[in-house]
């Protein structure tokens, strides 16, 4: 009887431990926000095929009747999984707007994530060797790492799902492929400048940026306000530094377009002396050792744009993606500062500006996604639907399309205001017929090693030409 | 272990109440973790050191030895060898250090000692974490609160993350704090000493610091050498304040092993040359085990032999 007892005893023991396991396992594979409730969705989906079936007709009749945002209640629920990486405040309007589309078409529910960029990248790899890429993702120009994972929007155009009706031809293609593809939707185009503090510059008796002001200058106005101010003349330029010097500094020199930092075809360099690179990174050596630009251990505190030391007011000048000025300078304002935007600095005062007009980031429809359809619809009514947009500000980039872009501009703030203006002065400089702005796979590990060079000048450790050398060799050892 | 013909005779009965089965039943939810999570993960992690094998596009073709010659050439992983040396050789000894201090502190018999001896185990509990990593990156700041200090008292302020000599040093400060786990293995040591060698030491005249040489520590050196193990094994795989309070710099100045491993892993989606490094890792970690456990016989004192 005492043995009967036990043995009942342990098979109850083994059989929750046997269970606590196995919800182990499966909580650890899904990853860590999604929640039981999408487990079991996945599951139903599994057992009853015609169930997705009909899932997949009603998103159809769902997505043609979107326009008219009649919601029928009657239909399959749909879970799309959605991803981001951004700020705070991308976060808080992204959310805003998917909730929206929620109360416009009850049958979808979304799970979203969101991260800071690098994070987002870590998640999105693991789940790439999961082949559980979210339904809808958001990429950058390194999209081309992951074109196993895009499912391109050709067949959506086709048949109506995707409307880029508004859509110029010009934008659509940023985020194309060479031979057309079309693999998202751009979020929205952008450029880079230099957001700077004017009063800051007029206390320090700096001349305040021209649109053809040169690194020179930039140096100059740095060091000087660093002198009379005590700040940093300028803020770190984070990993975007690689971006101002490899990427830019490369394309300014020469004719226009005769030099970028990797070939148009993404297959090899697309300039053959490394010294070209050597002035640009003398000069950050200089001002890091001069006090102006911040060193290792000051960049390491500033974890994205809202702490940056422009915002703090420990530096005058500071690097931004166009798209951030409106916020940052919406913070500045609560401080009583008024900052300003401009073009970034060129190699010479009439040579190339390097500037490129591009799309900030897309969403794309996962191949892993088994709602496809919905999943291209909801981009389609992202990009598109005024009242969305109305929600995102333009946080991700000016709108590609051409109605939402004006009716956001009637309503623009200051700093919106200024971003519309520069990118249309941008636009209005002359470019190369066809440039690149990708990043080949193994372009992070160049990145870090760039910035870890810039280190070893500071130190004294190698030459800036030895930098300069090896950066070449390393970005050269990916197409090997 | 399941042939034993005898033992069937006598048990007789049921097969789940034969000795060896209800062995293996209990046992059955650890070998099923055990080769699920652990076994497979790591013969296939060796197999991967073999290949190309790439998150981003999930081929893995095989290779050869190339990852592990690639090591060879590769600054950054001997950078960061040589910092984590460098981690593990000061880290670990003060920990020991510090963690026996407070030990042998608290075995006075006092009211207040097991409040004491829970507060200092406080930092271990939280150890790990991402939000102590974060107060550190927060106190040893430009601006932080002992830039503060020092500068209120006049002190010149030091940039704790700028300088790549000194970067780790804030690191090593953490690990020391976490001595709470070590401590208390020591404290239990401590108790186990017979009084009676403190009573005849006494009769003998032996002073307080003779008493802790000549008796404590030989008595507690199997305790010291457990502890010296683990803690540089921890040591080794250290990641989360290197990853969350410096990144990795300046100038990969805390560049630990395993914060490498990750950044090859995850950041250059190089997950093959990672595992290369993981299982160069093992070896250079079970070497260095070794020769605590070799050097051991010269310094562990055990009551049998003497």
């Amino acid at each position: 009887m005492k043995k009967r007892i036990l043995a009942t005893l342990l098979s109850v023991t083994m059989a929750a431990s046997l269970m606590a396991c196995g919800s182990e396992s499966t909580n650890e594979s899904a990853g860590d926000t999604e929640t039981a409730t999408e487990t079991e969705a996945e599951v139903s989906e599994d057992t009853t095929e015609s169930e997705t079936e009909a899932t997949e007709e009603a998103s159809t009749e769902e997505t043609e009747s979107a326009e008219d945002t009649e919601a029928a209640t009657d239909e399959e629920p749909i879970t799309l999984r959605m991803a981001w990486w951004g700020s705070q405040d991308r976060h808080d309007k992204t959310i805003a707007a998917i909730e929206l589309y929620e109360s416009l078409h009850p049958n979808i529910t979304f799970e979203y994530e969101y991260y800071s960029f690098d994070d987002y990248f870590t998640k999105l790899k693991t789940l790439v060797a999961s082949d559980e890429v979210w339904d809808v993702f958001q990429l950058g120009g390194n999209f081309p790492m992951y074109l196993d994972k895009i499912h391109p929007l050709d067949e959506y155009i086709e048949s109506g799902i995707v409307d880029v009706s508004k859509i110029s031809e010009a934008n659509l293609k940023t985020t194309q492929q060479t031979d057309g593809t079309q693999l998202g939707l751009t979020n929205g185009i952008n450029t880079y400048g230099i957001a700077y503090d004017p009063a800051m510059f007029e206390e320090a008796g700096v001349e305040l940026p021209t649109d053809t002001w040169t690194w020179d200058d930039y140096q100059a106005a740095a060091d000087t306000i660093h002198e009379k101010l005590d700040i940093f003349g300028s803020s770190t330029f984070l990993t975007s530094d690689f971006i101002a010097g490899c990427s830019t500094y490369i394309g300014q020199q020469g004719e226009l377009g005769q030099y970028g930092f990797f070939n148009l075809d993404l297959t090899g360099m697309g300039f053959d002396d490394p010294q070209m690179l050597t002035k640009f990174i003398q000069m950050r050596a200089d001002m890091i050792n001069n006090g102006s630009y911040p060193d290792a251990g000051a960049s390491a505190e500033v974890t994205n744009i809202e702490n940056d030391f422009l915002v703090t007011g420990e530096a005058a000048m500071t690097w931004v993606a166009v798209n951030q000025f409106p916020t940052i300078y919406d913070v500045c304002a609560e401080q009583g500062r008024t900052l300003a935007l401009a073009p970034v600095p060129r190699v010479t005062e009439d040579g190339n500006s390097g500037a490129m007009i591009q799309s900030s980031q897309m969403l794309c429809v996962s191949e892993d996604s088994e709602a496809k359809e919905a999943a291209a619809a909801f981009i389609s009514w992202f990009e598109n639907d005024i009242d969305c947009n109305n929600i995102l500000q333009a946080e991700r980039g000016i709108p590609a399309n051409e109605d939402v872009r004006a009716a956001l501009k009637e309503s623009a703030t200051d700093g919106q205001q200024i971003m519309y203006d520069f990118v249309d002065y941008i636009s209005s400089l002359p470019t190369p017929e066809e440039i690149n702005v990708l990043s080949p796979d193994g372009q992070d590990q160049v990145q870090d090693n760039y910035l870890n060079y810039i280190q070893q000048v500071v130190s004294g450790e190698i030459t800036a030409e030895e930098a300069a050398e090896k950066t070449y060799s390393d970005a050269e050892a990916i197409f090997e | 272990m399941f042939g034993g013909s005898s033992d069937k005779k006598t048990t007789g009965g049921k097969f789940i109440y034969r000795e060896e089965v209800v062995g293996h039943v209990f046992a059955l939810p650890f070998i099923f973790g055990f080769v699920c999570f652990s076994l497979i993960p790591i013969v296939l992690s060796l197999y991967y050191s073999f290949t190309d094998y790439s998150l981003g596009t999930k081929q893995a073709e095989l290779i050869g030895f190339k990852n592990f010659i690639n090591l060879f050439q590769d600054e950054v992983f001997g950078k960061s060898i040589l910092k984590t040396l460098q981690y593990v050789l000061i880290s670990v000894p003060c920990k020991l250090a510090f963690a026996l201090l407070v030990a042998f502190l608290l075995t006075r018999k006092s009211k207040m000692v097991t409040l004491y001896r829970s507060l200092y185990y406080v930092p271990s509990l939280v150890g790990g974490s991402v939000a102590v990593a974060l107060v550190w990156k927060q106190l040893f700041a430009r601006k932080g609160l002992f830039n503060t200090v020092a500068k209120s008292l006049g002190l010149a302020t030091i940039n704790w993350f700028g300088d790549e000599k000194l970067a780790i040093y804030p690191l090593v400060l953490m690990a020391v704090w976490q001595f709470g786990s070590s401590m208390i293995i020591f404290a239990a040591g401590l108790k186990e000493i017979p009084s009676s060698y403190y009573e005849a030491a006494d009769i003998d005249g032996l002073s307080g610091l003779q008493k802790f040489f000549y008796i404590t520590l030989p008595c507690l050196s199997p305790i010291i050498l457990y502890n010296l193990v683990m803690q540089t094994i921890s040591a080794f795989m250290t990641f989360t304040q290197a990853f969350i309070i410096t990144a990795g710099g300046p100038n990969n100045g805390t560049m630990l092993y395993a914060l490498n491993v990750y950044n090859q892993a995850f950041k250059y989606n190089r997950m093959g040359y990672a595992c290369a490094m993981s299982w160069v890792m093992l070896v250079v970690m079970s070497l260095i085990t070794l020769a605590i456990f070799k050097s051991s016989k010269f310094w562990v004192f055990s009551e049998s032999e003497s």
